[in-house]
């Protein structure tokens, strides 16, 4: 199937080019003076956490067109990004905690960041457990429908919490309406990383999304 | 080497195996008859 070969070649374009990262991050990126090379966890905590969110918002734009235009494809595409964005967000609670351990003296800590980006995680999980639960598709796509836009609807609360809490979490220091506040080499770093981890994105969601297709053919034709 | 090292390469080896390891099982589901 073409739209399966598409996605693994955009999946493996991502996977060298997070090779390259890498070497960009740990080579050619200056240490920071007070976190040494701890900080450098900045390049790949951040990206992934951008991608999780983003997979969750996608989520929650196709479950508002299903809801509107019932398109099976948006279903479809919700599933795929959720899954995906369950990978992203896993790497996010597994680097943020390993970042935090030299910086703040502990790995985790019940702030309000913290909290709410382990519940986006939770609620990835809720969503495919969801699936996995109900067999009429339409049920279950309106279902997860609602349930992704519930996802959409917690992204903000995650953006602005470092903003309306107290956290020992950081606020950003590139999206935010001022100028970033990171120096040029550092962020071009971060800026490649992000790109090479939104392609990967695109070619897990592609290839997931092509699977879910050859699975409803299949069980169409059985 | 500079400070806090190896918890930059755990952060960095992790990331790698989660991605990989993604990859993989996709690959894996297109191979299932």
């Amino acid at each position: 199937m073409r739209l399966l070969k598409t996605g693994r070649w955009i999946t493996i374009v991502g996977l060298a080019l997070l090779a390259a990262v890498y070497v960009r991050a740990l080579a050619f990126t200056p240490v920071e003076r007070f976190q040494g090379a701890a900080q450098k966890i900045y390049y790949i905590h951040v990206p992934s956490a951008l991608c999780a969110m983003l997979a969750m918002g996608l989520v929650g734009v196709a479950g508002i067109l299903y809801l509107l235009i019932k398109d099976p494809r948006f279903d479809r595409f919700g599933e795929a990004s959720a899954e995906v964005g369950t990978a992203f967000s896993l790497v996010m609670l597994t680097t943020g905690p390993i970042w935090a351990k030299p910086i703040w003296g502990t790995w985790w800590t019940w702030d309000a960041r913290l909290t709410l980006t382990l519940f986006l995680f939770l609620l990835f999980l809720g969503y495919l457990l969801l699936r996995g639960a109900v067999t009429d598709p339409g049920l279950r796509a309106r279902y997860s429908a609602v349930l992704g836009i519930c996802g959409l609807a917690l992204l903000p609360f995650i953006h602005l919490s470092v903003y309306l809490f107290r956290t020992l979490h950081p606020q950003p220091i590139v999206l935010k309406p001022s100028a970033p506040s990171l120096p040029g080499e550092m962020l071009v770093t971060l800026l490649f990383s992000f790109l090479v981890f939104t392609i990967l994105y695109v070619g897990f969601v592609t290839q997931r999304y092509a699977l879910s297709l050859l699975r409803e053919q299949a069980e169409q034709h059985a | 080497m500079p400070e806090n090292t190896s918890y930059m390469v755990a952060a960095y080896v992790i990331t790698a195996a989660i991605l990989l390891g993604y990859a993989i099982v996709l690959y894996r589901r297109t191979l299932k008859p």
